[in-house]
């Protein structure tokens, strides 16, 4: 660690890391097609880029994950081949990544220590655990950074905040001179975020080199040196951060084509891109509560602290021709809200009047929406096999489904190769128009949709936000929108909740802005936090 | 984007024939490669072990197929139990349910189906073999229920509690054999014969092929049509292959169905047992199945899970333990070495199973629910 | 009593030690993720190489050569299942087929097929001074065959190994949460790949037990279900060495049951007693899966979605 500190004091500007000219292809799909980057010593970068632009496949590149089909990677002038990712530690990079890789069931200090091998190496590496040297090393990281964590704990029982801070004091461990992130703020509430960004800032001030994956705008542009944009697997943008500003950035990131397609699609969520927010009065008139709940409770007992928690009871009204909005950082019961709003689970206590055959848009599209060697008439059967049309006395008519889900792919402009193709032939964005195609097909009176735009590229969420729209504008149909993506919710709902620790808490409307939301979170989880008694580094220190 | 490229072609193919057509052909050219690899490996072996690959092959297939009479009586008669227990684990893989104990419940049929077959006076006699058959069913049900129930109400893997049943059902055979059951001379570890009106009668005088093969060939194309065009079936084959997505999208209740699954799994396999009873042996044995219910898995996946596929694989199947025989005979190659090939068939089919998951823009190959994906 | 105990106690471990070895390679298979059912077949072979082995070079020669068997099955078992990602459990079923046709024929072709009663050189029990003149437990537990005492010394050896040394919590790492190995730097197939070839050796190992130390002969399927019983042993010692040898021995007993039963002279059809232990694996799973937890990706193919 001394000697990297060094170094960044006698060449400050010094280019660290160099990827030139990277190429890769997933099948039929070019994740890369020539991007780059360079990562000076000591700075704050900033990766931005639309999903699908190919941030996590350079990530990837990068740590060892991934080896290239082209591409030359360069570390302080000399070009190395990385193929595992001890290979990425050995020069000094460390990825922390966006789906944790945190074992559940082993400890905090197990996880640090995962991989670890004594200076030894070899046969005595293998066979020594140097479990006490770890946590040494931990402490003093710890106490360094100020990320508190409890060593002892096993993972499953940390919240998504702190296994985050476990995540990233695992890749401090092992001293690298880059630290990089993978869009290390989706998980997180808005205080979480700051006190993450005033972390990375220390990182980089320390001497280290910090990579941030983003898609929004506003938090890395606070944080960052320099910024370079990826669209389309191509680097289009490198600059210093004063040099740019939210709308040159929003420009590089989508490009003239997909901007026009964009502008032209009947959309309201533009905020979430460019960052302000037109918000949609709440409407008058729809008047008919089509889905009620009352006083449910969706967790199941004994799961989490909020099971003993009595205001973790929900009520709810939803009515026809309105989108309820339930933002939230995850992992917070929106999922089995999600479920028994959609009719898919009973809820552990209360009563929930739903309508039949909810609509219901899941947030796992390719484990829970689609069966991906099912082709996509089957598919399509799996919401409609039970109804009139399709169904011949006790058979399916599987003339009438082939028809009827050819006349939705035209519909939907889905591309694909026909009714027989396999759904996990097809890309992301057509899966859930296919997913959106034929829950509305099914469905009648109420859609639940949950995370609709995760992981979709910008053509492929407008397009969904257009749907929503459209749907709410016709009026005979009310939807619910859970969604960890704050921005969405807020330019999309006429009702604004906040989901926290199995509560829903209204948002009024005077506080619909994304710093209102942020504190109300934080507010109801000080609450919730009160009494927990916390073993925690360093303060014990 | 070598999919794409391929997929033209394919259109073209698509235009003049219909997809179904084209899955068929697929299906054979898949099993026709297993098969292939399998025998490669076979005459390998057998060379290997100082034999002529030639010669066992020639007695093999003249066993199996030399005379009217060797495929008859001996392929097609064989055939059956195999059809019926490949039927069996069919069905099961298609819904995600991996029972590995058609032979366990193929014994405890057989021996529910004798102990009524034996009822001697009491049953008129056009109601006996009927009663003699669904006696069978029940008892393969019963013997799948364990398991079953174990799976849906407790979460206990199916995987161990069905082989272990199978020991299990093998020494209530052995024990029914030499007490309850036992011949009236009381000499061998064996049933009295059944009655006359509880057999099933030769399908051809003068050959041993009796009247399980229609049944087989019909239990067959039963399930095929269920699995195709019921919705039952279908959500079978959705919890089969995407569990998830058949409960959240497909709102299907996956316990319920794989409780029923496992029911009439263990029902077909049960069948088979009472057929063996009713149609060749007419008594109880302890050596009544000489591991049909492990053999139907190869025939099962040469099916590729197809029920129609399997009344193809089973005799093809019954054809390769006729043949062993005289292969023993003419050559002295131990009978087996058809295990061997079992094995071997079963691992081919894999790899190809593997081979076919990375071609999912291909028109011809379509894979079936459960094998190869996740359990 | 006692007269009528420590027969029986003698029998429980000889009976129980091919168990425990064969559950405790499946123990680290499972911790890495791999559920191997063609354990049985690697038993198997290794009672067929064992035999071999013993009458080529003497009993320790057997001893190895059933040992590499069981390790050979599991490696076709690791080509398919791990190389290919084909599915382990029928993977694990066709090794298991092919074990017990190939070692049937295999016995036949060498020893004629009336398969002439072999008389093999044996691992001859070792009693361990002092220890082995305790009373009741002493000959039970220290005159014993080679084998057993592999079992005695090899369960703490591979607690010790998997709680306390750094391949130990990277095969649970491997076991729980595959991605998270890979991230961390650990070659996830190569682990999974070692745990099935370690898995399959000792039930090569339990093997040789069965055909040098029990019985002293080779018969077809003489592994009778032991590495399916195993599968249960597993889960009842919790994917714990030390609990999965106290697990075998209990199972061990069970099997003993039906000699000291008969020696009281109870009139029950010994087939029961034969069914035992195949009960009792089924009562045993019925009882304690759900209080214990399988490792979070037994069975998952690897990498996911494949």
């Amino acid at each position: 660690m001394s000697r990297t500190r060094s170094a960044s004091r006698t060449e400050p500007e010094a280019e660290l890391i160099e990827l030139r000219d990277v190429h890769q292809r997933f099948g039929a799909v070019a994740a890369l097609r020539g991007a780059g980057l360079s990562l000076r010593v000591g700075e704050v970068h900033a990766l931005l880029g639309e999903n699908g632009a190919g941030k996590s496949t350079l990530l990837r590149v990068l740590a060892g994950l991934q080896a290239p089909d082209r591409g030359e990677l360069s570390v302080r002038g000399r070009v190395v081949h990385l193929h595992t990712p001890r290979d990425a530690w050995d020069e000094g990079i460390g990825l922390v990544h966006q789906h944790f890789t945190l074992v559940p069931r082993l400890t905090v200090l197990e996880n640090l220590a995962l991989g670890v091998r004594g200076p030894s190496g070899g046969w005595r590496g293998g066979m020594r655990l140097p479990l006490e040297h770890v946590a040494q090393r931990a402490r003093e990281v710890a106490a360094a950074t100020g990320l508190a964590i409890r060593p002892n704990e096993v993972v499953e029982r940390l919240s998504v905040g702190d296994r985050q801070r476990v995540e990233i004091l695992k890749v401090l461990l092992r001293e690298p001179r880059v630290v990089a992130l993978d869009e290390p703020t989706a998980v997180l509430a808005p205080a979480e975020i700051e006190r993450l960004l005033a972390l990375l800032r220390q990182l980089a001030a320390s001497g280290r080199t910090v990579l941030i994956v983003a898609h929004k705008l506003d938090e890395v542009l606070s944080v960052a040196d320099r910024v370079t944009v990826l669209r389309a697997g191509r680097t289009v943008l490198e600059a210093e951060r004063a040099s740019v500003n939210a709308r040159l950035l929003a420009d590089a990131m989508l490009g003239q084509e997909a901007r026009e397609a964009y502008d032209n699609a009947p959309v309201l969520g533009r905020g979430s891109v460019v960052g302000g927010n037109h918000r949609v009065q709440a409407r008058p008139g729809h008047t008919e509560c089509i889905a009620c709940l009352e006083r449910v409770e969706v967790w199941p007992a004994g799961e989490a602290a909020a099971a003993e928690d009595p205001g973790a009871e929900i009520s709810l009204d939803v009515h026809r021709g309105e989108i309820v909005g339930v933002a939230g950082v995850e992992g917070n019961g929106q999922r089995e809200l999600a479920l028994v709003l959609s009719g898919r689970r009973a809820p552990v206590r209360g009563r929930a009047v739903l309508p039949p055959d909810p609509a219901f848009i899941p947030q796992d599209r390719s484990r829970e929406a689609l069966a991906r060697d099912f082709d996509l008439a089957e598919n399509f059967a799996l919401a409609l096999h039970r109804q009139g049309p399709w169904r011949h006395g006790p058979l399916l008519r599987w003339s009438a489904l082939r028809t009827t889900s050819e006349k939705l792919l035209t519909r939907y402009r889905v591309l694909a190769e026909g009714t027989h193709a396999l759904a996990r032939t097809l890309s992301g964005g057509n899966q859930q128009r296919v997913v959106i195609a034929r829950e509305l097909e099914a469905g009648h009176d109420l859609l639940v949709a949950e995370n609709p735009t995760r992981g979709l590229d910008l053509a492929a969420s407008a397009f969904v936000h257009g749907e929503l729209a459209r749907l709410r504008e016709g009026g005979g149909i009310g939807i619910v929108l859970l969604s960890t993506d704050l921005d969405e919710v807020l330019t999309l709902a006429d009702r604004v909740f906040v989901m926290v620790r199995g509560r829903l808490l209204e948002v009024p409307a005077a506080e619909r802005t994304r710093s209102g939301v942020g504190e109300l979170m934080l507010s109801a989880s000080a609450a919730a936090d009160e009494g927990v008694e916390k073993e925690a580094w360093p303060g014990d220190a | 984007m070598k999919g794409w490229k391929r997929k033209r072609g394919q259109a073209m193919l698509e235009r003049r024939l219909p997809v179904g057509v084209l899955r068929w052909v697929g299906a054979t050219g898949l099993a026709a490669g297993a098969l292939g690899l399998t025998l490669l490996a076979a005459g390998v072996v057998l060379a290997l072990g100082g034999y002529s690959p030639l010669r066992a092959g020639t007695a093999l297939v003249s066993g199996a197929l030399g005379s009217p009479d060797a495929f008859l009586s001996v392929t097609l008669v064989r055939a059956v139990p195999l059809v019926l227990t490949g039927l069996a684990v069919s069905l099961a893989f298609r819904a995600g349910v991996w029972n590995i104990g058609a032979e366990g419940q193929l014994y405890a049929g057989a021996l529910l189906g004798a102990a009524v077959g034996l009822v001697s006076p009491g049953l008129p006699a056009p109601l006996h073999l009927p009663v003699l058959l669904l006696a069978a069913g029940l008892g393969g049900a019963l013997w799948a229920a364990v398991p079953a129930l174990l799976k849906t109400k407790l979460g206990v893997g199916e995987v161990v509690t069905t082989l272990v049943l199978n020991f299990v059902a093998l020494n209530l055979t052995s024990w029914a054999v030499r007490g309850p059951l036992q011949e009236n001379r009381g000499i061998f570890p064996q049933s009295d014969q059944v009655a006359e009106a509880a057999r099933l009668a030769p399908l051809w005088e003068g050959t041993r092929l009796h009247w399980g093969f229609p049944v087989a060939v019909a239990v067959a194309v039963l399930l095929w049509w269920v699995l195709k065009y019921t919705p039952v079936g279908f959500r079978l084959r959705a919890v089969g292959a995407a569990p998830n997505a058949a409960r959240v999208a497909g709102r299907i209740r996956v316990k319920p169905l794989t409780l029923g699954t496992f029911l009439v799994s263990g029902m077909v396999a049960g069948l088979a047992g009472g057929v063996e009873v009713a149609g060749v042996t007419y008594a109880l044995y302890e050596g009544l199945s000489p591991g049909h219910g492990y053999t139907a898995i190869a025939v099962a996946l040469l099916a590729r899970l197809n029920p129609l596929g399997v009344i193809i694989s089973g005799t093809l199947f019954g054809g390769l333990e006729g043949g062993a025989g005289a292969m023993q005979r003419d050559v002295g190659i131990p009978a087996a070495w058809v295990r061997v090939i079992q094995a071997f068939v079963i691992l081919s089919a894999l790899a190809i199973e593997r081979w076919v998951r990375a071609r999912p823009h291909s028109v011809f190959v379509h894979p079936p629910s459960a094998p190869g994906g996740a359990p | 009593m006692s007269e009528l105990l420590a027969p029986f106690f003698e029998a429980s471990v000889r009976l129980g030690v091919p168990l425990a070895l064969a559950a405790l390679g499946e123990t680290i298979t499972e911790r890495s993720g791999v559920i191997n059912i063609g354990l049985e077949g690697s038993i198997i072979a290794g009672a067929f190489a064992g035999a071999l082995g013993a009458l080529a070079w003497g009993a320790p020669g057997g001893a190895i050569a059933g040992l590499m068997a069981g390790g050979v099955a599991a490696a076709v078992f690791a080509f398919f299942a791990l190389g290919l990602g084909a599915d382990q459990i029928i993977t694990g079923t066709a090794v298991t087929i092919g074990g017990l046709g190939l070692t049937a024929a295999a016995y036949e072709t060498r020893f004629g097929p009336t398969g002439t009663a072999l008389s093999l050189p044996t691992l001859d029990p070792l009693p361990v001074p002092l220890l082995a003149e305790l009373p009741l437990l002493g000959r039970a537990l220290f005159a014993q065959p080679v084998t057993a005492y592999a079992a005695y010394l090899l369960a703490p050896v591979l607690w010790w190994y998997l709680q306390r040394t750094a391949w130990g919590l990277e095969l649970r790492a491997v076991g729980e949460e595959p991605c998270a190995a890979e991230a961390a730097g650990v070659a996830v197939v190569r682990t999974r790949v070692f745990a099935t070839l370690f898995g399959g050796a000792m039930g090569g190992l339990a093997g040789v037990h069965l055909s040098l130390a029990h019985t002293a002969t080779f018969a077809e399927g003489m592994s009778a279900g032991r590495g399916f019983i195993a599968l249960a042993v597993v889960v009842l010692g919790r994917w714990n060495p030390l609990g999965v040898v106290a697990a075998a021995l209990l199972f061990g007993a069970a099997s003993a049951l039906q000699f000291s039963l008969q020696a009281l002279g109870l009139n029950l059809p010994y087939q029961l007693f034969l069914a035992l232990p195949y009960l009792l694996a089924l009562l045993a799973l019925a009882g304690w899966v759900g209080r214990t937890r399988a490792p979070a990706a037994l069975g998952q193919p690897w990498p996911a979605g494949r």
